[in-house]
Parts: C-alpha cells; sequence; structure tokens
C-alpha cells in the first residue's frame, strides 16, 4: 500500500445526530444532542472564567473554586454533591484551563432531574466555610505539589509559559503561584464565584438519553429563576510581541534533562489555527511523524518529542516537549528540531504526506465522538473557543482545505529564533546543590 | 481538576435486558484449525472496526532475568515485518488514520488497532504481518532496547510513577513473577535471539486470542481472519504456572526510597490480596470501592475531604491470574507523613473491626451498577477488552450478563466478611518514597527494620538487580 487515499469525512454523520440549542431569559446557553443508544447522559457545564480572569496575588483562583464547587451549597450541604452522586450511580470530574472552568458529571437518565437541582443548587447559592476552605487549601497544594513541584515536565513548562507570557495573565500557573495559594481569603472567593457563576456566564451541554423538551423544562425550573450577573471584566492585557529569543534553565536533580520550545502563535478563532494543527500533525503524530523519525529514531537523541497548540481564546503559544536520551547534549536535540522547523518553513511538503496528516487529524477528531461524554466536551469546546457548537460539523473541511502553502507560510511567520522561549531542565547532583548551600 | 481519574467514563451502547440487567452484544466466538480464538461482535454506530491480539503469558511468562523481554517483543513487533520495513509500517499506518498500541499485564500482552470500516482488509493484514511476520531488525533490536533503558530513568524523575515499580519489587520480592520489574540490568541481559525465541514461542495459534468488534461485513471477516491469523503455526499453548501467593510477612517490612529533592512524601501500604478468580471477587469490588475506590471513600474522605492531607487516596484491588495485593496509597507534604500514615492505618483498622453499613452498601451497589457498563461496555474497544479477559481467566458471558444480580445479591454480612478477611492491619508492607532526612524516623515507626535505597541507585529491588 503505496498510495495515501483521502479519508471518507464522516462529519456528515456526525451532524445527522440532530443537536438542538436554546437560550433562556437569563442568558443561559443550553445545547443538546439526544442518543438514546444507552440510558445515560453526559452533562457538562462550561463557565467562561479561568485563570486568565485572574490577578497577581489570587492566582490559581479559578482551579481552587472548581474545587469549593464540590463542598456544599445551600440545598446540598457539604459532601451531599459527590454522596447523591454516586448513591444514583453517577460519577463526575471537573477541570480548570486558561480561559474556562468546566463539571463533567456522568449519570444515569433516571437522575436527570436530580443533577439540575444539585447543579442549580450549587451555580446560585454556593457556601463558604472558613473550615472547609482551609481544608481544600491543603488538597490544592498537594494536587500542585504532585503536578507541578515534583513533576519535571509540570516544573519545566511552569517555568517556559512564566518566560514565554512577561505581560498577558497566561504567565502564571492555572493552579496557581504557591504564595497565592496559601494567601487566598474568604473575600477573593466571593469575589470570584460572583464574577464567574451566573447563568449568563455559562454554556450548558447534555448529550444522551434525554428529550430536548424534558431538558429544557428542568432548565427553566432549576436555573430558570437565577438572576443574571455581569460578566468578568474583559481581559485588556495584550502580550506584546515578542522581539528576541528568550532562554531559562532549571536546575533540578534528574536523572535526563528536559526541553520546551514555545512559539508566539494567535488564538483558536484565528484562521491560522487548521494549517497549525496539520503542522503539530505531520511533525509529531505517529512513527512517521517527522520529529519522531529525526529525534527518536534516525538520530536517537530523544526518548519522546511532541509538539501541539491546545484551545485558547486570547494568543497562545505552540509547545514542543523534547525528553533527551542520556548522554544527549540537550543542545544537539535542540538542533535537530530547528532543523526540521526550517526544513517544513523552505520545503513545500509532499502531497502525499499532507494527505497522510489530514488523514490522521482527522481520526483522531473523529474518535472523539465515540463517547456521549466526548461530545459534549467537544460541543461545549467548539461552543467556547471556535465561537459556535456548529463549528464542530464543519471543522473536517477546515482541516481538508489546507494547502501546503499554508503550512509552508506558517511555519515561516511562526517558528522564527525572534518569537521562540526555550527551556532547559538541567539535572543537577543533590551532593552538588548542598554544598553550595 | 478536581481529581485524578477514577475510571470515569460513560456512554456508548450497552444492552439493556428486560431486568435492567447490562448483557454482553451478541458475538461470536471460534476456533480455527491452529488453536486461535476468534471473537467477532458487531457495533454498527461508527464506520470503525477494532482489532485486539491476545498473546498469552505477559509477564508471567518472562524467563529468569529477562524481565521486560515480553514488552519489547511486543514494541518491536511493528519495527520491521516481513513485508515491510519499520518506516512503511508507521507511513501505512499513519497514511490510513490507523492506531495501533501494544500494552502488557501481568498475564498477557495485547496488541490494540483501529481502522475505518473500510480498511478493514488493509487494517488486518498490517496487524497479522506485525503479530505474525515480525523481522526483529538487529538494529531495531539496539534501539528499542536502548530507549527502553533511557526510560527507566525517566520513571525515576517521576516518583507518583516510580512509586508502583519500588512497590512491586519489594512487595512480591524475586521469587514471584510480580515481583520481577524490567530495570537497566535486566534490559541490557536480553539479546536477539531471546526475543525471536519468545515470539516463535509465545506468538502462535493455540496462545492467540482474535477479537474484531465494530463494523464488518461478517462472512467477509470471517474469511479474512481465517486467511491470516488462520496461517499462523500451531506451537504449544503457554502453561500456565500454579498459582503463587505473595511472600506472607512475619513481622511489617519497610522500605524507604530516598529522593533528597522531593517535597512530598509517596507510599504504598500493601498486604496480600487475591487472584481474579476467586469467588470473592464480586464483594470484594463492591467492598473495595466503598475503602478506597471512589471520591466518597472512606479513605478519600479521611485523607482529603474531610483533613486536606493530600490530593487523593486509594485502594486497589489487583486481580489478575495469581494471587496479588491490595494497596493502599496516596501522598502528602513531607511534614504531615506521619500524620496521613496513621491516618490511612486508621482508616483500614476501623474499616477491618467494623466493616460496613446498610446505606454504605446500598450506596456501593448503585455506583458499581452505574459506572460498570459504561467502563466496560461502551465502545467497541472496551467490549474487545472484555471479551478478551473473559478468554484468558476462563470466565464465562455470566461474568458480565449476571453482574447486577450478583452484586445485588451481595449481603451485609458477606461484605463485612470480605472486609474482615482482606482488610487486616498486621504485618503489612509498606513502600515510602520521598526526602529521607526528614521522614527516616517516621518510617522506623512502622517495622521493626527499614530497608532504604535511593532513586540514584539501579534498579527497583532493595539489594540491586534481581536475578
Amino acid at each position: 500500500m503505496r498510495t495515501i487515499v483521502t479519508l471518507v469525512l464522516l462529519a456528515p454523520l456526525v451532524a445527522a445526530q440532530e443537536t438542538r440549542t436554546a437560550t433562556l431569559d437569563n442568558g443561559l446557553k443550553v445545547i443538546v444532542q439526544e442518543d438514546h443508544a444507552i440510558p445515560n447522559v453526559a452533562m457538562y457545564l462550561f463557565y467562561r472564567i479561568g485563570s486568565r480572569n485572574e490577578r497577581p496575588g489570587t492566582t490559581g483562583l479559578s482551579h481552587f473554586f472548581e474545587h469549593m464547587m464540590f463542598n456544599g451549597a445551600q440545598k446540598y450541604g457539604f459532601g451531599q454533591f459527590d454522596k447523591q452522586m454516586d448513591d444514583h450511580g453517577g460519577n463526575n470530574n471537573a477541570y480548570t484551563t486558561r480561559d474556562d472552568t468546566v463539571y463533567t458529571d456522568w449519570f444515569p437518565s433516571s437522575a436527570l432531574e436530580l443533577m439540575f437541582d444539585m447543579e442549580s443548587d450549587r451555580m446560585r447559592d454556593l457556601a463558604f466555610d472558613p473550615k472547609v476552605i482551609e481544608s481544600e487549601r491543603g488538597v490544592v497544594y498537594s494536587e500542585r505539589r504532585l503536578s507541578v513541584d515534583n513533576s519535571n515536565a509540570g516544573a519545566l513548562r511552569e517555568l517556559a509559559e512564566a518566560t514565554a507570557f512577561e505581560a498577558h495573565p497566561y504567565h502564571w500557573p492555572v493552579v496557581g503561584w504557591p504564595s497565592d495559594i496559601e494567601s487566598w481569603t474568604m473575600d477573593d472567593l466571593k469575589a470570584h464565584f460572583r464574577m464567574g457563576y451566573a447563568p449568563n456566564n455559562c454554556v450548558l451541554v447534555i448529550v444522551g438519553d434525554v428529550k430536548f423538551d424534558g431538558v429544557m423544562d428542568l432548565a427553566r425550573k432549576y436555573m430558570g429563576p437565577i438572576p443574571r450577573q455581569a460578566t468578568p471584566p474583559e481581559v485588556r492585557t495584550k502580550e506584546p510581541e515578542q522581539r528576541g529569543e528568550r532562554r531559562v534553565t532549571l536546575s533540578k536533580p534528574a536523572q535526563l534533562p528536559m526541553i520546551m520550545v514555545l512559539y508566539h502563535v494567535p488564538d483558536t478563532k484565528s484562521a491560522d489555527t487548521p494549517p497549525l494543527q496539520v503542522l503539530g500533525t505531520l511533525l509529531g503524530t505517529g512513527q512517521s511523524s517527522r520529529l519522531y523519525r529525526r529525534l527518536v529514531d534516525t538520530d536517537q537523541l530523544a526518548l519522546s518529542v511532541n509538539g501541539m497548540v491546545g484551545n485558547s481564546l486570547d494568543p497562545s503559544t505552540f509547545n514542543f516537549m523534547i525528553q533527551p536520551r542520556s548522554g544527549v547534549d540537550p543542545a544537539a536535540a535542540e538542533k535537530a528540531l530547528y532543523d526540521e522547523l526550517a526544513k517544513l518553513g523552505s520545503e513545500e511538503v509532499p502531497a502525499a504526506e499532507l494527505r497522510k496528516a489530514k488523514n490522521q487529524l482527522l481520526a483522531n477528531h473523529y474518535r472523539q465522538l465515540k463517547t456521549i461524554e466526548g461530545r459534549a466536551n467537544l460541543l461545549g469546546s467548539y461552543e467556547l473557543f471556535h465561537g459556535g457548537y456548529e463549528k464542530l460539523f464543519t471543522a473536517g473541511e477546515e482541516v481538508e482545505a489546507v494547502k501546503a502553502a499554508d503550512v509552508e507560510r506558517v511555519a515561516r511567520q511562526y517558528f522564527t529564533a525572534r518569537n521562540r522561549t526555550v527551556a532547559t531542565l538541567v539535572p543537577e547532583r543533590p551532593e552538588a546543590r548542598e554544598v553550595t548551600q | 481538576m478536581k481529581h485524578l481519574a477514577w475510571i470515569v467514563a460513560l456512554g456508548g451502547t450497552l444492552c439493556l435486558g428486560l431486568d435492567g440487567q447490562v448483557k454482553l452484544p451478541s458475538y461470536t466466538r471460534e476456533v480455527l484449525a491452529n488453536g486461535t480464538v476468534v471473537y467477532f461482535v458487531q457495533r454498527t454506530a461508527l464506520p470503525l472496526v477494532s482489532f485486539r491480539v491476545v498473546v498469552k503469558g505477559g509477564q508471567e511468562s518472562e524467563p529468569a532475568g529477562m524481565a521486560g523481554l515480553s514488552a519489547a517483543t511486543a514494541e518491536l513487533l511493528r519495527r520491521g515485518t516481513s513485508g515491510r520495513t519499520a518506516n512503511q509500517f508507521a507511513e501505512d499506518l499513519d497514511g490510513l488514520g490507523g492506531s495501533f498500541l501494544a500494552l502488557e499485564d501481568e498475564q498477557s500482552t495485547a496488541i490494540a488497532a483501529e481502522f475505518l470500516k473500510k480498511d478493514f482488509d488493509a487494517g488486518l493484514k498490517m496487524v497479522a504481518d506485525a503479530v505474525l511476520h515480525p523481522s526483529f531488525p538487529p538494529e531495531e533490536v539496539r534501539k528499542t532496547l536502548a530507549r527502553r533503558g533511557d526510560g527507566l530513568k525517566a520513571a525515576k524523575d517521576n516518583p507518583n510513577m516510580a512509586i508502583t515499580s519500588y512497590y512491586r519489587s519489594f512487595f512480591f520480592g524475586s521469587g514471584h513473577p510480580y515481583g520481577r520489574m524490567a530495570d537497566e540490568a535486566s534490559i541490557d541481559r536480553i539479546r536477539r535471539d531471546d526475543i525471536v525465541a519468545y515470539h516463535d514461542r509465545m506468538y502462535v495459534g493455540r496462545n492467540l486470542i482474535v477479537v474484531v468488534a465494530g463494523d464488518f461485513d461478517p462472512a467477509a471477516a470471517r474469511a479474512r481472519v481465517a486467511e491470516t491469523f488462520g496461517g499462523a503455526p500451531s506451537g504449544d499453548a503457554y502453561r500456565w504456572a500454579a498459582d503463587q501467593e505473595p511472600p506472607p510477612n512475619s513481622s511489617p517490612r519497610v522500605l524507604l526510597i530516598d529522593k533528597p529533592d522531593a517535597t512530598q512524601t509517596y507510599f504504598v501500604i500493601g498486604q496480600p490480596g487475591v487472584r481474579r478468580s476467586t469467588a470473592d471477587r464480586v464483594p470484594l469490588t463492591l467492598v473495595n470501592l466503598l475503602f478506597g475506590g471512589r471520591f466518597t471513600s472512606m479513605l478519600n474522605e479521611a485523607l482529603r475531604v474531610h483533613s486536606g492531607l493530600t490530593y487523593g487516596a486509594s485502594c486497589r484491588v489487583e486481580m489478575a491470574r495469581l494471587t496479588g495485593g491490595i494497596a493502599i496509597s496516596t501522598y502528602t507534604k513531607t511534614e504531615t507523613t506521619e500524620k496521613a500514615m496513621d491516618m490511612a492505618l486508621d482508616v483500614l483498622k476501623q474499616f477491618s473491626e467494623r466493616g460496613l453499613t446498610a446505606e454504605q452498601l446500598a450506596s456501593g451497589k448503585a455506583s458499581l451498577k452505574g459506572t460498570y457498563p459504561p467502563q466496560h461496555l461502551q465502545t467497541a474497544e472496551q467490549i474487545a477488552t472484555t471479551l478478551g479477559e473473559m478468554e484468558i481467566f476462563g470466565l464465562g458471558r455470566d461474568e458480565v450478563d449476571q453482574f447486577f444480580q450478583r452484586v445485588d445479591a451481595v449481603t451485609l454480612e458477606q461484605a463485612n466478611a470480605a472486609a474482615r478477611k482482606y482488610y487486616r492491619n498486621a504485618n503489612l508492607t509498606f513502600v515510602i518514597l520521598g526526602n529521607a532526612a526528614k521522614i527516616r524516623s517516621v518510617a522506623a515507626k512502622y517495622g521493626p527494620a527499614v530497608v532504604e535505597k535511593s532513586v540514584k541507585q539501579a534498579g527497583w529491588a532493595a539489594n540491586g538487580s534481581i536475578l
């Protein structure tokens, strides 16, 4: 099999599952996709508030709030949300990003009304118990120690992003600086709740064994009475254009070094996003990708390498992460990355390789549609980051439209030395550190 | 994140019986002339097809001193075959937008691949080519083993992962197959000849299970599978070893791993448990869910929800072919190591002595039934995994089809008997990873002697590499 054919577009299939939407008078947007194949429901609430809405001194508050939302409201007190969920065969989690805070509930469809009751209770009347806040502060600090302080990748990423963003709130980590975690006050929490938790700042996505009319009845009954509020203030600060390479090192006891390279790129709504996604795929997805072949296989410089751009409301970065092999000079791995990026900007991508990358991208996209929770997450993410959930149904066409010249152009435009931040983890021997101290 | 995944996933297409009991969808099972067991199960919601090839053996089947051999063999399957170089395989797979993963556990290696429905023939040929006809080019073998050696170094930079390897090595010891963890020395010992011999011995008809799940034409699929996997040599079925229990402790045992830069302590508290085929599996799964298997479990409520000592505390019951362990695990900042360990032990003691209430049991049943089907029967791959496990462990479809009834049938007496029987608080095994200078005296509290090792030392075993 030497020729690569076009992947059959599955988009019509996705669209065939009818998606309906309505907005309550208080501004709550509800998106519903009925799927009766299973007696379960995925209910996702996307609040448009994340670490970009914080300020120095209260960094990490959005994420802390994500935790506090499980610690009791007026009707369902401390621990009740999780207990009721478990007692009714459901399950839940939540996540916070720089741009949004998302609450994810999965449950048998028989529990739908209970979920509306509990979600509306905490959207309107969250409890603020000082003792609970202190305990949860410890939990969040433990999460930080797990994912940043005691994780090489987490610590390096935090440093790299703080270096690439000097002015914009993407400068600080979602989990928050340690001293801020230690210092949030009750007033900070209450102000944050008022700022972000209102129906007009939320998108509710429900996929699964429900009826649209039934969902809207429950939404009106439980969430309709919750008043709208002012939305979070606009994030005014824009990151100034970077004018010159920035390099930082992190010294840490480690077996192996690690490198992160960040390039500033536009936000998700930009027309350059599809070419950047195609570019990321042909660089880093699969063992046939350029970076795997060069750094991991042929030159044996790295254990792993990846490159990606995530969703963002404001201009963000395209991040590369390289785990060099033992005995390899990290500079050699870094240079190999730049060689490959330069090639993309100077040589047209062969048609077959472009086709392959699009097939991979489309296949991975559609794999997320296998489950009701995958679809709920995509619908909400498209609503927030792409400007409308319906964009999900044309995502395949946007990828298809990318031409080799687009890939070459974005590579030349963004992957420049002056636009890049390089963070290197340099393994340090613990004994050496003790001596210098 | 609110918490790390407690295995949460919903959706898919599970089948509900009239009694509310979930059932496996209809499938066929047949045995080819060469001994290969083949399952076909149709799911037509998406135009995708999933191939899962299970090779019996896994970690248990690795020769002495060759820990990591089965995983290295599996990783190399696609790195050069009779029909393709490693690069050609990668180009063809990626060109189709296909996926191909090799996974390994205590008793099997699984190759999980997925293709579009229209690529059924091409996809199946690629999978069969890799599984049955790998050429193991010497250069690819050398590169893969070298990468695996470096991968072990990288693993030690991740304490949350590393503690599991230290724990398994210490808890099971070198005399138990589950205690033989791949390390620098065992990887160094593996030669291409060992890999070829392992493949010749294990990747044979009598040792293979092939599950085809998804959207396909049944008649054509049957013919294509017979043409490909039916051509494998029959070979000899892997002879499972007799059950072996983890070595019992006559007194508590403590291993302390020193990572001087750690700002929190990771610990595991283990004790002997069960094997997958135990008659107690349903009550034990149920009581463990309540003790340490969900967000509102006793452990997580105590150590996280009510005290803020950790981001998460849990307990896992290993359900493998041989008797495994029951392991409590969590982490806390260095300063609260003793408090968290004492609290975990206290929760264990309370559970062992007092067991559950009727209300807790009812909640556990609801949550086990509510989350089980989505985790096991949601997508074509999950169904393929479930069928593969049924075959490996010799279980019937009643394992799924009667699961709800079996959960409902567990009485409070049975649940509490399981709690008393399996959750003991004497002669435990403690593995603690953190800044030893600060927690050495704490570790000494839990056993008569503390074995100490540094993350800088090679291997996972307390006394150097295991032979």
